[in-house]
Protein backbone atom coordinates (compact mmCIF):
# COMPACT_ATOMS: atom_id res chain seq x y z
CA UNK A 1 0.00 0.00 0.00
CA UNK A 2 2.72 2.43 1.07
CA UNK A 3 4.84 1.34 -1.87
CA UNK A 4 2.04 1.89 -4.33
CA UNK A 5 1.29 5.30 -2.84
CA UNK A 6 4.96 6.23 -3.11
CA UNK A 7 5.12 4.91 -6.65
CA UNK A 8 2.09 7.01 -7.62
CA UNK A 9 3.82 10.08 -6.18
CA UNK A 10 6.98 9.23 -8.06
CA UNK A 11 5.18 8.75 -11.33
CA UNK A 12 3.59 12.18 -10.92
CA UNK A 13 6.96 13.77 -10.19
CA UNK A 14 8.59 12.07 -13.17
CA UNK A 15 5.73 13.11 -15.47
CA UNK A 16 5.91 16.66 -14.19
CA UNK A 17 9.66 16.79 -14.82
CA UNK A 18 9.27 15.22 -18.26
CA UNK A 19 6.54 17.70 -19.18
CA UNK A 20 8.77 20.60 -18.09
CA UNK A 21 11.63 19.21 -20.15
CA UNK A 22 9.35 18.88 -23.18
CA UNK A 23 8.30 22.53 -22.78
CA UNK A 24 11.91 23.68 -22.51
CA UNK A 25 12.94 21.62 -25.52
CA UNK A 26 10.03 22.98 -27.56
CA UNK A 27 10.97 26.54 -26.65
CA UNK A 28 14.53 26.06 -27.88
CA UNK A 29 14.17 23.91 -30.98
CA UNK A 30 17.27 22.07 -31.93
CA UNK A 31 19.15 23.23 -28.88
CA UNK A 32 18.96 19.93 -27.04
CA UNK A 33 20.65 17.95 -29.78
CA UNK A 34 22.48 20.78 -31.52
CA UNK A 35 25.91 19.56 -30.47
CA UNK A 36 25.26 15.90 -31.06
CA UNK A 37 27.16 14.39 -33.96
CA UNK A 38 24.98 12.49 -36.39
CA UNK A 39 25.60 8.86 -35.48
CA UNK A 40 25.87 5.96 -37.83
CA UNK A 41 23.32 3.17 -37.43
CA UNK A 42 24.39 0.94 -34.54
CA UNK A 43 26.33 -2.08 -35.62
CA UNK A 44 24.17 -5.14 -35.68
CA UNK A 45 25.50 -7.39 -32.93
CA UNK A 46 24.77 -11.06 -32.77
CA UNK A 47 24.18 -12.93 -29.52
CA UNK A 48 27.67 -14.47 -29.64
CA UNK A 49 29.37 -11.07 -30.20
CA UNK A 50 27.44 -9.58 -27.34
CA UNK A 51 28.16 -12.59 -25.12
CA UNK A 52 31.90 -12.26 -25.79
CA UNK A 53 31.79 -8.53 -25.08
CA UNK A 54 29.88 -8.96 -21.82
CA UNK A 55 32.09 -11.87 -20.81
CA UNK A 56 35.17 -9.69 -21.26
CA UNK A 57 33.58 -7.00 -19.11
CA UNK A 58 32.74 -9.60 -16.47
CA UNK A 59 36.34 -10.82 -16.49
CA UNK A 60 37.47 -7.27 -15.81
CA UNK A 61 35.05 -7.24 -12.85
CA UNK A 62 36.56 -10.53 -11.62
CA UNK A 63 39.97 -8.97 -11.67
CA UNK A 64 38.84 -5.85 -9.77
CA UNK A 65 36.89 -7.86 -7.23
CA UNK A 66 39.70 -10.31 -6.62
CA UNK A 67 41.82 -7.36 -5.50
CA UNK A 68 38.96 -5.93 -3.45
CA UNK A 69 38.46 -9.29 -1.68
CA UNK A 70 42.16 -9.45 -0.80
CA UNK A 71 42.03 -5.93 0.63
CA UNK A 72 38.85 -6.72 2.49
CA UNK A 73 40.32 -9.88 4.03
CA UNK A 74 43.33 -7.85 5.20
CA UNK A 75 41.25 -5.10 6.73
CA UNK A 76 38.86 -7.57 8.42
CA UNK A 77 41.91 -9.26 9.93
CA UNK A 78 42.97 -5.95 11.47
CA UNK A 79 39.55 -4.78 12.63
CA UNK A 80 38.91 -4.70 16.32
CA UNK A 81 35.38 -3.45 16.25
CA UNK A 82 32.65 -5.97 15.48
CA UNK A 83 30.35 -3.25 14.15
CA UNK A 84 32.94 -2.05 11.64
CA UNK A 85 33.57 -5.61 10.51
CA UNK A 86 29.85 -6.16 10.12
CA UNK A 87 29.73 -3.16 7.77
CA UNK A 88 32.64 -4.60 5.82
CA UNK A 89 30.75 -7.89 5.42
CA UNK A 90 27.68 -6.02 4.24
CA UNK A 91 29.80 -4.27 1.61
CA UNK A 92 31.26 -7.59 0.53
CA UNK A 93 27.77 -9.00 0.10
CA UNK A 94 27.10 -6.13 -2.27
CA UNK A 95 30.13 -7.08 -4.40
CA UNK A 96 29.31 -10.79 -4.45
CA UNK A 97 25.68 -9.92 -5.21
CA UNK A 98 26.74 -7.96 -8.29
CA UNK A 99 28.76 -10.91 -9.56
CA UNK A 100 25.82 -13.22 -9.04
CA UNK A 101 23.62 -10.74 -10.85
CA UNK A 102 25.55 -11.36 -14.05
CA UNK A 103 25.58 -15.14 -13.84
CA UNK A 104 22.08 -15.73 -12.42
CA UNK A 105 19.64 -17.54 -14.72
CA UNK A 106 18.02 -14.23 -15.57
CA UNK A 107 21.33 -12.32 -15.48
CA UNK A 108 22.76 -10.54 -18.52
CA UNK A 109 25.85 -12.63 -19.18
CA UNK A 110 24.14 -15.94 -18.55
CA UNK A 111 21.16 -15.12 -20.78
CA UNK A 112 23.48 -14.02 -23.58
CA UNK A 113 25.51 -17.21 -23.20
CA UNK A 114 22.40 -19.35 -23.56
CA UNK A 115 21.31 -17.31 -26.61
CA UNK A 116 24.78 -17.57 -28.17
CA UNK A 117 24.74 -21.32 -27.68
CA UNK A 118 21.35 -21.76 -29.28
CA UNK A 119 22.47 -19.55 -32.21
CA UNK A 120 25.53 -21.77 -32.73
CA UNK A 121 23.31 -24.86 -32.66
CA UNK A 122 20.87 -23.34 -35.16
CA UNK A 123 23.71 -22.26 -37.46
CA UNK A 124 25.18 -25.77 -37.41
CA UNK A 125 21.82 -27.28 -38.29
CA UNK A 126 21.21 -24.88 -41.15
CA UNK A 127 24.77 -25.22 -42.51
CA UNK A 128 24.50 -28.97 -42.54
CA UNK A 129 21.47 -28.66 -44.82
CA UNK A 130 23.15 -26.02 -47.00
CA UNK A 131 23.65 -27.09 -50.62
CA UNK A 132 24.88 -23.88 -52.29
CA UNK A 133 28.51 -23.96 -51.10
CA UNK A 134 31.41 -26.11 -52.22
CA UNK A 135 31.92 -29.07 -49.83
CA UNK A 136 35.25 -27.69 -48.55
CA UNK A 137 33.73 -24.23 -47.93
CA UNK A 138 30.78 -25.78 -46.14
CA UNK A 139 33.12 -27.94 -44.05
CA UNK A 140 35.16 -24.88 -43.12
CA UNK A 141 32.07 -22.98 -41.93
CA UNK A 142 30.78 -25.98 -39.98
CA UNK A 143 34.15 -26.46 -38.30
CA UNK A 144 34.32 -22.81 -37.23
CA UNK A 145 30.79 -22.90 -35.80
CA UNK A 146 31.59 -26.16 -33.99
CA UNK A 147 34.60 -24.50 -32.39
CA UNK A 148 32.47 -21.53 -31.38
CA UNK A 149 29.83 -23.84 -29.90
CA UNK A 150 32.40 -25.79 -27.88
CA UNK A 151 33.97 -22.55 -26.60
CA UNK A 152 30.56 -21.16 -25.64
CA UNK A 153 29.63 -24.37 -23.82
CA UNK A 154 32.90 -24.27 -21.95
CA UNK A 155 32.39 -20.60 -20.93
CA UNK A 156 28.88 -21.43 -19.74
CA UNK A 157 30.22 -24.33 -17.64
CA UNK A 158 32.77 -22.02 -16.03
CA UNK A 159 30.07 -19.46 -15.30
CA UNK A 160 27.95 -22.19 -13.75
CA UNK A 161 30.84 -23.08 -11.44
CA UNK A 162 31.34 -19.40 -10.59
CA UNK A 163 27.66 -19.10 -9.79
CA UNK A 164 27.83 -22.05 -7.39
CA UNK A 165 30.95 -20.69 -5.66
CA UNK A 166 29.59 -17.18 -5.27
CA UNK A 167 26.17 -18.35 -4.13
CA UNK A 168 27.98 -20.36 -1.42
CA UNK A 169 30.09 -17.36 -0.46
CA UNK A 170 27.05 -15.07 -0.28
CA UNK A 171 25.25 -17.63 1.88
CA UNK A 172 28.26 -17.87 4.17
CA UNK A 173 28.53 -14.09 4.47
CA UNK A 174 24.87 -13.64 5.27
CA UNK A 175 24.87 -16.44 7.84
CA UNK A 176 27.96 -15.01 9.52
CA UNK A 177 26.44 -11.55 9.51
CA UNK A 178 23.29 -12.89 11.20
CA UNK A 179 25.36 -14.77 13.78
CA UNK A 180 27.42 -11.65 14.49
CA UNK A 181 24.19 -9.69 14.96
CA UNK A 182 23.00 -12.29 17.45
CA UNK A 183 26.32 -12.12 19.32
CA UNK A 184 26.23 -8.33 19.42
CA UNK A 185 22.73 -8.44 20.87
CA UNK A 186 24.09 -10.36 23.84
CA UNK A 187 27.23 -8.18 23.94
CA UNK A 188 29.58 -10.98 22.98
CA UNK A 189 31.93 -8.67 21.07
CA UNK A 190 34.99 -10.86 21.42
CA UNK A 191 33.19 -13.94 20.06
CA UNK A 192 31.81 -11.83 17.21
CA UNK A 193 35.34 -10.76 16.32
CA UNK A 194 36.45 -14.39 16.25
CA UNK A 195 33.65 -15.22 13.80
CA UNK A 196 34.67 -12.29 11.64
CA UNK A 197 38.32 -13.24 11.60
CA UNK A 198 37.31 -16.80 10.74
CA UNK A 199 35.69 -15.46 7.58
CA UNK A 200 38.88 -14.12 6.09
CA UNK A 201 39.97 -17.53 4.79
CA UNK A 202 36.72 -17.84 2.85
CA UNK A 203 37.17 -14.37 1.41
CA UNK A 204 40.77 -15.04 0.39
CA UNK A 205 39.61 -18.31 -1.15
CA UNK A 206 37.01 -16.38 -3.18
CA UNK A 207 39.72 -14.02 -4.36
CA UNK A 208 41.83 -16.97 -5.51
CA UNK A 209 38.85 -18.52 -7.29
CA UNK A 210 38.26 -15.27 -9.14
CA UNK A 211 41.89 -15.19 -10.25
CA UNK A 212 41.61 -18.79 -11.43
CA UNK A 213 38.41 -18.02 -13.32
CA UNK A 214 40.16 -15.20 -15.13
CA UNK A 215 42.60 -17.76 -16.49
CA UNK A 216 40.07 -20.48 -17.31
CA UNK A 217 37.17 -18.61 -18.90
CA UNK A 218 37.99 -18.21 -22.55
CA UNK A 219 36.05 -15.73 -24.61
CA UNK A 220 34.40 -17.64 -27.48
CA UNK A 221 35.70 -16.54 -30.87
CA UNK A 222 38.68 -14.71 -29.38
CA UNK B 1 21.21 26.27 -23.20
CA UNK B 2 21.01 26.92 -19.47
CA UNK B 3 17.27 26.25 -19.53
CA UNK B 4 17.83 22.94 -21.27
CA UNK B 5 20.35 21.93 -18.62
CA UNK B 6 17.79 22.93 -16.01
CA UNK B 7 15.20 20.76 -17.70
CA UNK B 8 17.54 17.80 -17.78
CA UNK B 9 18.30 18.32 -14.10
CA UNK B 10 14.59 18.41 -13.34
CA UNK B 11 13.99 15.21 -15.28
CA UNK B 12 16.86 13.53 -13.51
CA UNK B 13 15.54 14.68 -10.16
CA UNK B 14 12.04 13.52 -11.05
CA UNK B 15 13.31 10.09 -12.00
CA UNK B 16 15.87 9.55 -9.28
CA UNK B 17 13.52 10.61 -6.51
CA UNK B 18 11.33 7.75 -7.69
CA UNK B 19 13.53 5.03 -6.41
CA UNK B 20 11.57 3.19 -3.78
CA UNK B 21 14.45 0.80 -4.19
CA UNK B 22 15.22 -1.87 -1.69
CA UNK B 23 17.76 -3.31 -4.12
CA UNK B 24 17.87 -6.82 -5.47
CA UNK B 25 18.43 -10.21 -3.98
CA UNK B 26 18.47 -13.83 -5.12
CA UNK B 27 16.17 -16.81 -5.02
CA UNK B 28 17.77 -20.22 -5.28
CA UNK B 29 15.38 -23.02 -6.18
CA UNK B 30 16.40 -26.65 -5.98
CA UNK B 31 14.21 -29.49 -7.14
CA UNK B 32 14.32 -32.87 -5.43
CA UNK B 33 14.81 -35.12 -7.27
CA UNK B 34 16.81 -33.01 -9.73
CA UNK B 35 15.04 -34.68 -12.62
CA UNK B 36 11.58 -33.66 -11.40
CA UNK B 37 9.82 -31.63 -14.05
CA UNK B 38 7.63 -29.47 -11.82
CA UNK B 39 6.21 -26.42 -13.61
CA UNK B 40 7.05 -23.48 -11.35
CA UNK B 41 5.79 -19.91 -11.34
CA UNK B 42 7.10 -16.86 -9.51
CA UNK B 43 4.37 -14.24 -9.17
CA UNK B 44 2.46 -16.04 -11.93
CA UNK B 45 5.35 -15.90 -14.39
CA UNK B 46 6.40 -19.35 -15.54
CA UNK B 47 10.03 -20.26 -14.96
CA UNK B 48 12.21 -21.97 -17.53
CA UNK B 49 12.71 -25.66 -16.68
CA UNK B 50 15.40 -25.95 -14.00
CA UNK B 51 18.87 -26.85 -15.30
CA UNK B 52 20.12 -29.87 -13.38
CA UNK B 53 17.35 -29.26 -10.88
CA UNK B 54 18.73 -25.88 -9.91
CA UNK B 55 17.99 -22.23 -10.61
CA UNK B 56 19.35 -18.98 -9.26
CA UNK B 57 17.22 -15.96 -10.02
CA UNK B 58 17.77 -12.29 -9.41
CA UNK B 59 14.65 -10.61 -8.02
CA UNK B 60 13.67 -7.20 -6.71
CA UNK B 61 13.57 -7.11 -2.92
CA UNK B 62 10.16 -7.89 -1.51
CA UNK B 63 7.92 -10.89 -1.35
CA UNK B 64 7.15 -13.20 -4.21
CA UNK B 65 4.83 -16.20 -4.48
CA UNK B 66 6.09 -19.56 -5.64
CA UNK B 67 3.35 -21.60 -7.29
CA UNK B 68 2.96 -24.72 -9.36
CA UNK B 69 0.42 -26.00 -11.86
CA UNK B 70 0.04 -27.37 -15.34
CA UNK B 71 -2.43 -24.68 -16.23
CA UNK B 72 -1.43 -21.06 -15.58
CA UNK B 73 -5.01 -20.20 -14.70
CA UNK B 74 -5.14 -22.79 -11.91
CA UNK B 75 -1.99 -22.40 -9.87
CA UNK B 76 -1.45 -24.01 -6.50
CA UNK B 77 0.59 -21.97 -4.01
CA UNK B 78 3.76 -23.61 -2.70
CA UNK B 79 5.10 -20.87 -0.44
CA UNK B 80 5.97 -17.21 -0.17
CA UNK B 81 9.57 -16.12 -0.66
CA UNK B 82 11.00 -13.02 0.93
CA UNK B 83 13.82 -11.53 -1.11
CA UNK B 84 16.23 -9.23 0.70
CA UNK B 85 18.93 -7.00 -0.71
CA UNK B 86 22.12 -8.90 -1.63
CA UNK B 87 20.96 -12.04 0.13
CA UNK B 88 19.98 -15.49 -1.10
CA UNK B 89 16.74 -17.14 -0.13
CA UNK B 90 16.97 -20.87 -0.67
CA UNK B 91 13.95 -22.99 -1.42
CA UNK B 92 13.75 -26.71 -2.14
CA UNK B 93 10.80 -27.98 -4.12
CA UNK B 94 10.25 -31.57 -3.19
CA UNK B 95 8.39 -33.60 -5.76
CA UNK B 96 8.83 -37.05 -4.26
CA UNK B 97 5.15 -37.56 -3.48
CA UNK B 98 2.12 -36.86 -5.62
CA UNK B 99 2.05 -33.21 -4.54
CA UNK B 100 4.98 -30.80 -4.84
CA UNK B 101 5.98 -29.18 -1.57
CA UNK B 102 8.17 -26.25 -0.67
CA UNK B 103 10.88 -26.49 1.99
CA UNK B 104 12.57 -23.33 3.17
CA UNK B 105 16.29 -23.11 3.88
CA UNK B 106 15.17 -20.70 6.58
CA UNK B 107 11.62 -19.68 7.35
CA UNK B 108 9.90 -16.98 9.33
CA UNK B 109 7.23 -17.90 11.84
CA UNK B 110 5.78 -21.29 12.42
CA UNK B 111 3.44 -21.51 9.45
CA UNK B 112 3.37 -24.70 7.47
CA UNK B 113 2.31 -25.70 3.96
CA UNK B 114 1.71 -22.97 1.37
CA UNK B 115 1.38 -20.42 4.18
CA UNK B 116 5.05 -20.62 5.05
CA UNK B 117 7.42 -17.80 4.15
CA UNK B 118 11.01 -18.55 3.22
CA UNK B 119 13.53 -15.89 4.15
CA UNK B 120 17.17 -15.32 3.24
Amino acid sequence: MITSALSAGCIHRAWFAAALLALVAAAAPGALFAQAEPKAAPELRTADDEFSRQLNELKQTFSDLSKKFQDSAQSIDRLESAEAARNEIEELRGHVGRLLGAVADNGTVWSLGVKALSRAEEKLKSLEQETRYKPEDKAFLIERWRELKVATESAIRELEGARRDFADLLRRLQTSEDFIDELLQIREHQRALEVIHGLTDGIRDASEKLKKLLGTIKTPGA
Amino acid sequence: MRSVAGGVALLTLGLTSCQVDGGEGYVEIKAVPASAAVPLYLDQVKLEPLRNGNALLRRKSGTTKLETGLDASKLAPLCTIEVRKNRITSVTVSATGSVARCQCGRSSGAQTGPERTCIG
